[in-house]
């Protein structure tokens, strides 16, 4: 009877030739490390057959396709944003992600989920003891010293309940094959897991590069996974419908992109500590129709920075009050602060112990053998075998000296720096642990075409819910650059990987539709926040401001080209232009009566200059970093590609067609930005802003250049140039066959209210953007933008062009620089009622 | 002995604040050493809410909040308190130091009484190996640690000098240390810095000490306003002693004791967040009292 051929071999078998032959290379120079396992390579020294599988897909593509399809992934990642950098500027340190997946079997998943599971619960546990009766320590299952080393040992909370019981939402844990094949706990991730998003980026750049590999492989899906995660951190507040926030440490935080992803996914409300106010021990968030109760925060901030009043007192992070709040139950702050008490690797040597007293059985899933130098016999024992072992910290303090604050083998330190290390630890032992050094195991990663093997750790995640915990089928995994295998070589310049669990079965397609009665039906994405309607306020301002700058600009090329005009003398014309552009700082004051083409190359690209195209995009850019989750991908990307254009635009301008053309492209992605902004944004309160911001700038810049070339004396030219700047020549000249004379052209570009660059236009717009926004006293009077904008508006409305003189239209620009100061003071956070926070301190 | 303390805090604002909310450490505790027979804290403007709670470090903390806007802010503290604490002595019979290191590792407390919490640096007491090193002259192997500590608050009287303008608030204390002069708070974080160097539980006092010495006595530092000293743990019989390096005394009946803490970012008086634009400008009046001398020291009560 003929054997049945094994997956493998009929894997092969279908492969087309060169396909084979790609494989069987990959194969053939692949060199696993002696000593540990590798996930490819069995212990027979054969490949796995899900492996096969795997690579026998990507063996298909040639080197180009799968290169191509990779990278347009990756670059639709890095587009929107998970991995974005720019150069020379604020760098974000991104995971570069590798082709190849950690593929994991049932049999493996299955003893990780119940390590981690059975972990959490653990750790529950023992923050209920050290925060709750303390039985633990009094009893003494472990010394107080073992707790008290660590920061995030918070007295603060001792005896304070958290709201929904639990102090641990989300759990993670770093884990590594050991050399006996089982998976070992490296590190404990209890503060604030990190890594979740990208995790979520990651699946999605591999399951749209290979769609077909993906869903014929059966990985599970990580999807039900946020849900469930939603549902616990929904659960753990009072309320019914709770307004759940995710608590950032902002956008020049590492791990800020993520973190903006991942509120974005779930639905979060993105804030900061100063959107939080926390009255009458309750926390709510600053919104453009006031403080709206916060019910959960998922904080990515240290929970020593989350009050600066009660905690850290340098925290700039955090909300006075907070820990108030969560004394008195008013707010669900997850993971309830001092949880990240159980990083610390001083514990790592009591879990075995604690595990079989609190919960009655082994632990499934080992750590690494870990002793705390704080006791006799273990620091003895780490003297007899200093040799061997990892030195580490035992608590994660900020600030200490660098030869104490890494795990280290003595062997590889200088005599000097040995010395130091000894001479400390024996003046305080209980800052110390020592650590079996842990050799992981390897994972296939593509490294110049060809299969190498490379040293991991993954991340995997818990989330509590109301059924218990759920493991993320999953994670995070990270492949090291080095041959070496120790995980203490493990750091910088890693690669991520993604992590496929497979299913033994077809996975059901999920759908995340939520049966009907979990749905209430809204039409508004809720509330504003104050700082997001600012940043949005100001993004509109910048973008208007780099239009009508482009706009000068060209103006400035355009005139001289036109020989007709070189020969009236346009000199004046000019310098007013380049007078303009000074005022705005995009030009330096030396520029003026300088040519042309080198006031446009200033004004498009000196970094210097506050006013220049290339700042003010900068500027953008940056606004909306700080709200990247409110922006679609699509604008995100078009801002970004923006700015390229200019930053990437031929510097070295040589004559005034080159700075035209460069004008040109960038006004024509402007426009689709605007278009974007239009039609693509629902009409929620946030477009208003952003819209808003636009307007006013524009209305004040109109008026700027009305009142500067629409002056009682304007020649044609000046005439000319105006309705150029305010983007009217062709309504104009369809409207009046005479030519260009004065009071039609104030009028067009000031007082038509069907022309949607005259001033009275954008007026007319703001006045029914304020009436649509919310007031925060119902008493029937108007608030101070309401005030302003209705008297401009009867203004414009009434006003003549005959009568219409540049005074009556600085006026106009005066009043619409009053609305802004208005309306920031009213919707945000800088408002006068808000001004910020001083520490009243003091020795006294 | 009983005292009469007044405190009194104005802090004056140049624009008006609308909103402070504020953490108030200004109520001795009674404990062993001292009975608290009557407390009183009053602020104007009175606040709109305040809340009294035992703080991390078992202090008495009072939360006040005060939404109306002001642009002075009384803060008066009043206490009648009776100190009866033991007399020491550096010659004490203690435990050797090394002893106490081991004890305070393996201790089992891990209330604010127990020496654990004291055993690790701090943000205001960071471990500094030149501290450490200073220190490590009074701990030759074997001492006992009341021997030793009181050695080492001799050493700070008589190396550093007291100087109010040499250093301010945040100063840290490898600064201090290195121009060897400061203020009690200073030489308190420096003696700490130095004991925690050697693995020992050091915490950190914020209390009054009295004005007008017993006649015939010098006036001692830091009569005039709230002084800190540093407490440590010897050994399970004796617990806690008191050293005052600014003045090299052991702490006894002319101290009492408003907060212990980590450092003094643990236990400040008065602290507080406020919404505010302008400068703030502070002053400080403390008197601290016996009262069979209160007919006297009214004519001379100073201030800071």
């Amino acid at each position: 009877m003929a054997l049945k051929p094994t997956y493998a071999a009929r894997r092969r078998d279908v492969l087309p030739p060169d396909a084979a032959e790609r494989l069987s290379g990959w194969l053939r120079n692949y060199r696993p490390l002696s000593g540990t396992p590798d996930e490819l390579i069995d212990s027979s020294g054969r490949p796995r057959d899900q492996w096969l599988h795997f690579l026998g897909h990507f063996a298909e593509y040639t080197e180009g396709e799968f290169r191509n399809r990779f990278n347009m992934a990756t670059r639709h990642i890095r587009d929107t944003g998970v991995t974005y950098r720019v150069y020379g500027e604020e760098n974000e340190r991104s995971w570069p992600l590798g082709p190849l997946s950690l593929i994991l079997d049932q049999n493996d998943w299955a003893q990780i989920a119940q390590g981690v599971e059975q972990r959490a619960n653990l750790i529950e546990a023992m923050l209920q003891d050290f925060y709750g009766e303390g039985r633990l320590i009094a009893e003494g299952a472990l010394p107080a010293a073992a707790l008290t080393g660590s920061p995030d040992f918070l007295r603060a909370m001792k005896g304070v309940k958290p709201v929904g019981g639990r102090y641990l939402q989300i759990y993670a844990a770093d884990i590594g094959r050991g050399p006996d094949g089982r998976w070992w706990v490296l590190d404990d991730r209890t503060q604030a897991p990190s890594g979740a998003g990208y995790a979520l980026e990651n699946r999605l750049v591999l399951s749209r590069a290979f769609p077909n590999l993906y869903n014929t492989m059966n990985v599970q899906r990580l999807a039900p996974f946020f849900d469930q995660l939603r549902k616990g951190l929904a659960a753990t507040a009072e309320r019914a419908d709770p307004r759940i926030c995710l608590l950032t440490p902002g956008p020049f935080s590492e791990t800020y992109f993520e973190q903006a992803h991942l509120a974005r996914y779930l639905g979060l409300m993105l804030v900061e500590g100063e959107d939080l106010v926390v009255r009458d021990g309750k926390v709510y968030v600053r919104t453009i129709a006031g403080l709206k109760r916060a019910d959960v925060i998922l904080r990515r901030v240290d929970a020593d920075f989350v009050d600066p009043l009660e905690l850290n007192s340098a925290s700039r992070l955090g909300t006075p009050g907070m820990v108030d709040a969560i004394r008195s139950g008013g707010v669900a702050v997850v993971n309830m602060p001092g949880s990240g008490l159980i990083e610390s690797k001083a514990l790592l040597g009591f879990l075995p112990s604690l595990c079989r007293r609190l919960m009655g059985e082994e632990l499934k899933m080992p750590n690494v053998a870990t002793w705390w130098c704080g006791q006799p016999r273990e620091r003895d024992l780490v003297a007899s075998r200093l040799g061997e072992l990892a030195i580490a910290p035992a608590f994660n303090r900020l600030g200490e000296d660098p030869l104490f604050s890494r795990a280290r083998l003595t062997a590889d330190l200088s005599s000097g720096d040995q010395d130091a290390l000894m001479a400390r630890m024996n003046d305080r032992p209980c800052d110390f642990v020592g650590q079996e050094v842990v050799r992981l195991s390897t994972t296939p990663v593509l490294r110049d075409g060809q299969l190498v093997a490379a040293p991991f750790v993954l991340r995997v995640y818990a989330a509590a819910t109301p059924d218990g915990m759920k493991i993320m089928p999953g994670g995070f995994c990270r492949t090291s650059e080095q041959a070496d295998a120790r995980a203490i070589s493990m750091g910088e310049g890693a690669r991520t990987a993604d992590v496929w669990v497979l299913a033994d079965r077809p996975v059901e397609r999920v759908t995340l539709l939520a049966s009907k009665e979990d749905v209430k039906v809204r039409r508004i994405m809720g509330l504003l926040p104050s700082r997001a309607a600012d940043n949005l306020f100001w993004l509109g301002r910048y973008l208007e401001r780099a239009e009508a700058t482009l706009r000068l600009v060209r103006s400035l090329c355009a005139s001289l080209m036109d020989s007709e005009s070189a020969l009236h003398g346009a000199g004046e014309t000019l310098a007013e232009l380049q007078e303009l552009l000074i005022d705005w700082g995009a030009l330096e004051k030396e520029a003026l009566g300088g040519r042309a083409v080198d006031a446009a190359r200033s004004a498009l690209y000196d970094e210097a200059a506050v006013g220049s195209v290339i700042s003010l995009l900068r500027a953008a850019r940056r606004t909306a970093a700080g709200m990247r989750e409110r922006l679609s991908s699509d604008f995100w990307t078009l801002l970004l590609n923006l700015e390229s254009r200019v930053s990437d635009g031929v510097k070295d301008l040589k004559s005034e067609a080159e700075a035209l053309q460069q004008c040109e492209g960038t006004l024509h992605l402007l426009a689709a930005l605007a278009g974007l902004a239009q039609e693509n944004m629902n009409r929620g309160a946030g477009w208003r802003f952003l819209d808003m911001g636009r307007r006013v700038e524009r209305g004040v810049n109109t008026s700027r250049f009305a009142r500067t070339f629409a002056r009682s004396d304007a020649t044609i030219d000046d005439l000319d140039l105006l309705l150029d700047l305010a983007d009217s020549q062709i309504t104009y000249r369809a409207r009046y066959l005479v030519g260009l004379a004065l009071p039609p052209v104030r009028d067009m570009v000031v007082l038509d209210p069907y022309n949607t660059r005259s001033v009275a236009f954008q007026i007319l717009a703001m006045k029914d953007h304020l009436a649509q926004l919310p007031s925060l006293v119902e008493d029937g009077m108007l608030e101070e933008p309401r005030r302003i904008i209705l008297t401009l508006a009867t203004q414009v409305e009434t006003a003549e062009a005959g009568r219409l003189d540049p005074d009556t239209i600085l006026g106009l620009e005066r009043a619409l620089k009053r609305l802004s100061v208005a309306v920031a003071d009213r919707y945000f956070l800088q408002g006068a009622k808000a001004a910020p926070t001083v520490k009243l301190a003091g020795l006294a | 002995m009983i005292y009469l303390v007044r405190h009194k805090t104005t802090y004056s604002y140049e624009a008006p604040v609308e909103f402070a909310r504020c953490v108030l450490r200004l109520t001795p505790q009674s404990s062993a050493t001292q009975t608290v027979l009557h407390h009183a804290v009053t602020l104007r403007p009175a606040p709109h809410q305040s809340v009294e709670r035992c703080g991390a470090f078992g202090e008495h903390a009072l939360t006040v909040i005060i939404d109306k806007p002001h642009r002075v802010l009384v803060v008066e503290a009043r206490s009648r308190v009776e100190v009866h604490a033991a007399t020491m002595s550096a010659l004490m019979a203690s435990s050797p130091w090394e002893q106490v290191r081991e004890l305070s590792c393996s201790h089992n407390e891990l209330g604010p009484t127990g020496p654990a919490s004291y055993l690790y640096p701090t943000s205001r007491a960071p471990l500094a190996s030149e501290i450490t090193d200073y220190a490590r002259k009074s701990f030759s192997p074997g001492v006992p640690i009341i021997h030793a500590a009181s050695d080492l608050m001799r050493r700070i009287k008589a190396d550093f000098t007291f100087d109010p303008k040499a250093t301010d608030i945040t100063t840290p204390p490898q600064v201090a240390f290195k121009a060897r002069r400061g203020v009690c708070q200073d030489f308190a974080h420096i003696m700490i810095s130095g004991l925690r160097g050697l693995g020992l539980p050091a915490a950190y006092v914020s209390g009054y000490l009295r004005t007008i010495p017993p006649a015939g006595q010098a006036r001692l530092e830091g009569a005039d306003a709230t002084h800190a000293w540093v407490s440590v743990w010897c050994g399970e019989g004796i617990g806690w002693v008191g050293f005052d390096p600014t003045n090299a005394i052991l702490v006894e009946n002319d101290h009492i004791i408003l907060a212990v803490g980590r450092d003094y970012a643990d236990v400040p008086p008065i602290e507080g967040v406020l919404l505010s634009n302008g400068q703030q400008d502070l002053k400080v009046e403390v008197d601290v009292i016996p009262e069979e001398d209160v007919g006297v020291a009214r004519m001379d009560s100073r201030t800071g």
